[in-house]
């Protein structure tokens, strides 16, 4: 669709008159009606998440007339970090907690909030299609999240198969039923084991999640006196995300309760009997190989089954036919959040293929710095996207390990631009000073709740 | 926009009060005005109610009081050095405004809103993230600094600098602290005249509805204005639990 430049002047005089109006939630049918052709200063944000949220925010924020349209598919805000503590029961966490409504902040800073899912992106004609109708953007923000690779991991599992697992042993990395169901059969379930399978390989959501979940399960066994224990089949032989906290915080508060298993290759799950079946490795190096021979096969019986897929980038960053790594994170051009690939598409959140961690505070510092980016492109001023870094603390996430009393642990991360071209974390996991010693501290696991009531009124408020 | 009219708001009770000129030529924050909000001049009163004398404060301890409103915390400190002064900030939306430096004989006295401006993060009588960190404390917020001497919050570790009016100088905040306007009279005694800088009353005011109610009884109750004096506490005798990392 060519558009006279006339048209173009025009436009851009309605949406910033739009733009004044201080509540524009409006509903999908009339959005799209709006938003269809762009105005020169129309962004299009798919996905509403931690970075899109954060996204739509800080573009209204930088400049009212920017007329900003979030997209996403769910009605519901729900956040996974913090969710473990739900899982586990802790005092006083309900899913109102997790929640919020998606109207709240796109009225108070004045963006379009539209629910509606992404079916194309067409990037020549700079338009967005979606359940809902046609969106025109100057710019596109993706912010689309993950993706569970069922089908990478497990080949010779048909869609039916998957699916019933999926459904049977929930992730939970993606929230929404997935965390529901993860619930409801820990609230159901009779005396015997939990299985949680981080993911076996490559990036995923949240490093510390399976982990933190491994101690919030234990706890509930504790505080419900279920006679089980939490197993985890995991890959990493013990080397993960806070690996020593974690590793201490399990014996001194769960002893025996959390059965760690750190050179497994999940086979196979019966969702009808619940077992599931797995290779068990004596070290890295056989596990690496993946030579059966080398390996015990094992059986177990589970009451509730917690498998969390190898993750990969959600489909969105392939419809819009950016370059992306072999998972479908999104390549950016050097230390900014732009796609290598075309200047007006920025990628935010958990979808880019920068190396800082996946993580809900990461994704609204990216989301920072990038609308940043976008209002100096939109003026036509260079933005240096290298301001600011080395950036102390960028990410700073807590763990619980404890929940009576409620203990947590924590990790820095230090956010750099890195010689070879991307930005980079780099983590350290401290001793707060209240831990006596240890990892873990009641301080913490304070700060673990204010950070999280932090980071909600940062996006809703 | 809702902003705006709450400081409008504000700004019609405070332009009730009569004030002195000379206390506001004498201390132009903004050339303009931008940014600085006078309130009713507020006298701070120890536990006993005796006006709190500034030279007896003790250097680099943390000063709870509440104003301008009945629910924002601030925190006095002595810094024990002088601060720099005309420091020119800028808040996120770009408005320019000038912190003019600390009060007391050395010019090291200073109070910030003890509001994060980042996610809110505050005292509460429970517990404290937020606080003055003495020039001997180590911080997360910065791992590498040989001191601290900053206004910190542990909650997302974003640090201060009391000396500068409340710069941002690390952590995810991307506006400094709102500055807490002091003066010192010719008796020692210390008042808080007015707010400089971008402060986030109003967000606070939305975002604690719960925790106003433990405390102050509503919303309403809140948000009322401070009233002739506040009385100051230590951090430590205000919050039961400070945290800090």
């Amino acid at each position: 669709m060519s558009m006279e430049r006339r048209d173009l002047f025009k436009l851009a005089g309605v949406a910033a008159a739009a733009a004044v109006i201080p509540s524009v939630v409006v509903t999908s049918a009339t959005a799209a009606e709006v938003a269809n052709k762009a105005s020169g200063k129309t962004i299009v944000i798919v996905g509403g998440g931690f970075g899109g949220l954060t996204m739509a925010k800080e573009l209204k924020k930088k400049d009212k007339s920017i007329d900003v349209t979030l997209i996403e598919k769910k009605d519901i805000f729900m956040a996974c970090p913090f969710s473990n503590t739900y899982l586990g029961g802790l005092k006083d966490v309900s899913l109102e907690t997790l929640t919020h409504d998606y109207y709240a902040p796109a009225s108070k800073h004045g963006y379009n909030f539209v629910q509606a899912e992404v079916t194309a992106i067409d990037r020549k004609a700079k338009s967005v299609t979606t359940t809902s109708g046609n969106f025109a953007y100057d710019i596109l923000v993706l912010s689309p999240g993950i993706a569970y690779d069922y089908e990478g991991q497990f080949p010779e599992w048909d869609a039916n198969k998957i699916a019933s697992v999926a459904q049977a042993c929930p992730a939970a990395l993606m929230p929404g039923s997935e965390h529901l169901a993860l619930k409801r059969q820990m609230v159901d379930m009779d005396d015997g084991d939990i299985v949680i399978v981080p993911p076996a390989a490559g990036k995923y959501r949240c490093p510390p999640a399976p982990y933190e979940r491994a101690a919030m399960m234990a706890h509930y066994l504790k505080t419900e006196e279920i006679k089980g224990k939490v197993v985890v089949l995991d890959t990493r032989g013990g080397k993960f995300a806070k690996g020593a906290a974690f590793k201490e915080s399990w014996a001194d508060l769960y002893d025996g309760l959390i059965d760690y298993k750190g050179f497994t290759k999940v086979i196979d799950v019966d969702t009808a009997k619940k077992e599931i079946t797995y290779l068990e490795f004596p070290d890295a190096a056989t596990l690496e190989e993946g030579d059966a021979d080398d390996a015990k096969k094992q059986t177990a019986k589970y009451e509730v089954c917690n498998l969390i897929p190898v993750n990969k980038c959600s489909p969105v960053t392939k419809m819009a036919d950016i370059e992306t790594n072999g998972a479908g994170y999104a390549l950016m051009d050097g230390y900014s959040f732009r796609s290598k690939s075309d200047k007006n598409v920025y990628v935010v959140g958990d979808a880019v293929a920068h190396k800082i961690p996946p993580s809900g505070q990461t994704a609204i510092w990216g989301a920072k710095r990038a609308a940043g980016q976008i209002v100096a492109q939109l003026s036509g001023k260079a933005d240096d996207p290298k301001a600011g870094l080395p950036a102390a603390a960028a990410n700073v996430c807590y763990s619980m390990v404890g929940g009576a009393p409620e203990e947590a642990i924590m990790v820095t991360h230090e956010f750099s631009a890195d010689a070879s071209g991307v930005l980079k974390g780099k983590g350290h996991v401290p001793k707060p000073k209240d831990g006596n010693g240890k990892f873990r501290s009641k301080g913490t696991g304070k700060a673990t709740r204010e950070w999280f009531a932090g980071v909600k009124r940062e996006l809703f408020m | 926009m809702e902003r705006r009219s709450f400081l409008k708001l504000t700004g019609t009770s405070a332009a009730a009060i009569v004030i002195a000129p000379s206390l506001i030529t004498q201390r132009l924050y903004a050339d303009d005005g931008a940014l600085y909000q006078t309130y009713e001049k507020i006298q701070l009163k120890d536990a006993d109610g005796n006006p709190l004398k500034a030279s007896t404060l003790t250097v680099e301890e943390n000063y709870v009081f509440n104003f301008p409103h009945v629910a924002t915390p601030s925190i006095m400190v002595d810094l024990g050095e002088a601060t720099n002064k005309d420091v020119k900030l800028k808040a996120d939306d770009g408005t320019e405004y000038i912190f003019k430096g600390g009060v007391g004989k050395k010019g090291s006295i200073v109070a910030y809103s003890a509001i994060c401006p980042h996610q809110l993060t505050h005292p509460t009588p429970d517990d404290t993230f937020f606080q003055y960190l003495e020039r001997k404390g180590k911080t997360l917020a910065m791992p590498d600094a040989k001191e601290a001497g900053v206004f910190l919050c542990s909650s997302h570790l974003s640090a201060f600098d009391p000396k500068d009016g409340g710069k941002r100088l690390s952590g995810p905040a991307t506006e400094g602290l709102a500055q807490i306007v002091l003066e010192i009279d010719e008796n020692d005694e210390i008042w808080a005249v007015g707010v400089l800088g971008p402060d986030r009353f109003h967000d606070y005011m939305d975002a604690f509805k719960p925790e106003f109610k433990k405390y102050y009884g509503n919303k309403r109750k809140a948000k009322k204005l401070v009233k002739t004096e506040a009385k100051v506490v230590t951090l430590k005798n205000f919050s039961k639990d400070i945290i800090q990392y």
